[in-house]
């Protein structure tokens, strides 16, 4: 393993983060699941497996992972259609969420829904709302529960830059704040909405200005170092545990895919591209891994990535095996 | 003496003073406003001649005469329905206006809509929005049609503090931002949104601290001070006007009456009613003027005097308008060209 040279983006743990070795492993198992799982879908889709749209978090995985890894049982996370990573940390399985794409009886859905869009209350997860900011009312909701029932529980979910120029995104915080509850909000401003770039988004550098405006308490954070989104939504959570109400965090980073799999963000200027694809969070973590001697040898990185290899094509195995859902159950479920 | 003191220590707090002229102006248009909304309110609707229901902003005129003042011919305005000042100083007449509050054909929505859901474009007046804050994005909408044209107007647009929770609030502050459009957005801050208290609307003291996350300009000015109102509209107004974009001005005052004429406000404070008479926008300019020496007392009897036979015509006039007929009920639901 070559480790940093002078120009290669580095990162560091916060002072106040504290991290355990199995920790710190996991954080890096769950990057890579996130990734190959997001490869092997991608395979999937070329092979016409896939069943509607493919979304990638290529260069967003700490930012999935490192949050979600900060909750505790008993918290609610609701993702965005870029936040698998945070659902495999929740302990959703990898079948599970190809089996969703594919559209399999086996889903969680039972093929009825796509992609990340199911929830379990088991695992605290709510169902994505595919229209981006409506989850930010839900959560406040979720929140308003927490807080009413006197539970030491947080409520998180995710928006995009582009999702902070919604209604839901404004009136959301705004009842949160009000209301003091335990709600994180993420922005992972990845600098486009779709084709749309981040300064025909909105009018200012960073998006944290607007936390003041609500009376909110935020912090920006490098959104590809996962030790300082661990650390500061671990601190977002003591916060809101302790009652001080919502915490708004803008996570920098950048969408290195398209939209979706059918978009070739052919707008995305290349030099772009290329210079946050240096800023990998995964081959960065990794250096950082060696660099402390939290790995012990390449082997142990080796290995954990043959574990992983071997899980998703079990899982692709079996999901390839599975069934279409049956005509007759279309009707299930639909109401409560 | 006491007229330059208080001028000097005008012109040494703001930019742009009023003359003379247009003092009186802005209070005539105050005193017009408080007796139309009186005659409405406390008369005409216990009399049980108007239709719906009544929302005066008494205790706010100096902001909607200390903005609107300072619009050009072709600049468009988007008011809330606090803001009869707007109307008036648009030229819409009080005998329309008395018109449109007793349902009347010749009322400006020919009564086909209640009270103060008016506007004329005519007068470059839009019709207010029940749903509040949707004046928002209409008004950013405008002055983008304005940049279109090449035109050098401006849009004014008027919310109270309770619109500012809305989306539409938000997603218009921030369409008008990014594409630095010729807007200017004013907030009536009277503290109650119908019996919502501030803090249980926003967990910050001001509405202008929600302006740099939009990346604009944001000013909190006393409202209830017609001069500073006049001042700081004006530079909000000239910055949109030479491409400086939107700003946010946020006026603080207090709703001296109920949410409506049906409502008591008995979930208000009694001694912020007390406080806030104290600051009467009015009673306080006239003490200006007086101790400038720009007017009499005597004189302000006058002016209310005329104030109230121009109410008085306006009312004799509505009175003797007739209810739309009943064949008319679809026409101008759809643009008919």
């Amino acid at each position: 393993m070559k480790l940093s040279t002078s120009d290669a983006y580095t990162i560091e743990r916060p002072a106040s983060l504290a991290v355990d070795r199995t920790a710190l492993l996991e954080l890096y198992y769950f990057m890579v699941l996130n990734r190959k799982l997001e490869e092997r879908l991608g395979v999937l889709y070329r092979q016409n497996q896939v069943v509607g749209g493919l979304y990638s978090s290529l260069g967003q995985e700490a930012c999935s992972v490192g949050s979600a890894y900060a909750l505790e049982r008993g918290d609610f996370l609701a993702p965005m259609i870029r936040n698998l990573g945070s659902l495999l940390v929740r302990g959703v399985r990898p079948i599970d969420i190809m089996a969703q794409y594919c559209a399999r009886a086996i889903s969680p859905t039972q093929g009825k829904d796509l992609n990340v869009h199911f929830g379990s209350v088991e695992n605290g997860i709510i169902a994505p709302i595919s229209v981006v900011g409506a989850l930010i009312p839900v959560m406040a909701g979720v929140a308003l529960e927490m807080k009413m029932h006197d539970k030491p529980q947080v409520a998180l979910t995710y928006i995009g830059d582009g999702g902070t120029s919604t209604t839901d995104f404004h009136e959301g915080i705004n009842f949160a704040a009000v209301h003091k509850l335990p709600l994180i909000l993420i922005i992972e401003n990845n600098q486009y909405a779709y084709s749309t770039p981040a300064r025909l988004q909105f009018a200012v550098t960073d998006l944290i200005d607007r936390a003041v405006g609500y009376g909110c308490y935020g912090e920006i954070v490098d959104g590809n170092n996962v030790l300082a989104v661990l650390d500061v939504v671990r601190r977002a959570r003591a916060r809101c545990v302790a009652g001080d109400g919502p915490v708004m965090i803008e996570a920098k980073t950048f969408r290195r895919k398209g939209h979706a799999e059918h978009d070739d963000a052919g707008y995305v200027p290349r030099e772009l591209l290329a210079a946050w694809e240096k800023k990998d969070p995964i081959d960065a973590y990794l250096r950082w891994l060696f660099a402390n001697n939290v790995a012990e040898s390449e082997q142990e990185i080796a290995g954990i990535n043959t574990d992983i290899t071997a899980i998703l094509e079990a899982a692709a195995d079996e999901v390839l095996a599975a069934p279409f859902p049956d005509p007759s159950i279309a009707r299930e479920n639909v109401y409560g | 003496m006491a007229d330059r003191q208080t001028l000097s220590a005008h012109k040494a707090r703001f930019a742009h003073v009023p003359d003379d002229k247009t003092k009186l102006e802005m209070l005539h248009y105050m005193k017009l406003v408080r007796e139309i909304e009186d005659r409405i309110e406390r008369k005409l609707y216990r009399q049980g001649r108007i239709v719906g229901g009544v929302y005066v902003g008494r205790g706010q005129e100096a902001i909607s005469v200390g903005t609107a003042i300072h619009m050009l011919q072709d600049d468009v305005v988007a008011p809330s329905h606090r803001d009869m000042g707007v109307f008036l100083m648009r030229g819409i007449s009080p005998r329309r206006i008395i018109a449109q509050y007793m349902g009347r054909s010749t009322g400006l929505t020919r009564g086909r809509d209640g009270n103060m859901h008016m506007g004329d474009m005519n007068h470059n007046v839009i019709a207010f929005v029940s749903h509040l804050g949707d004046n928002v994005p209409v008004a950013a909408g405008v002055a983008l049609a304005f940049v279109q044209r090449g035109q050098k107007n401006v849009a004014l647009c008027y919310n109270g503090e309770g619109a500012t929770s809305r989306g539409d609030w938000h997603e218009g502050l921030n369409f008008a931002a990014v594409h630095k459009l010729p807007v200017v957005f004013f907030i009536n801050n009277n503290a109650y949104a119908y019996s919502t208290p501030l803090e249980l609307q926003m967990a910050i003291p001001d509405v202008a601290m929600r302006a740099p996350g939009y990346g604009m300009p944001g000013e909190i000015v006393d409202g209830n001070d017609i001069v500073a109102v006049y001042d700081s509209a004006k530079r909000a107004i000239d910055l949109a006007r030479s491409g400086g974009g939107p700003s946010l001005v946020e006026y603080k005052t207090f709703r001296m009456t109920g949410h409506s004429a049906h409502d008591d406000a008995g979930y208000v404070p009694p001694e912020l009613f007390e406080e806030w008479k104290l600051k009467d926008p009015i009673v306080r300019f006239e003490k200006e003027l007086v101790a400038e020496g720009v007017l009499t007392t005597a004189r302000i009897d006058e002016m209310q005097r005329e104030c109230e036979k121009i109410i008085d015509d306006a009312v004799e006039w509505g009175e003797q308008q007739p209810f739309p007929a009943a064949e008319e009920v679809t026409r101008d639901v759809y643009y008919e060209g």
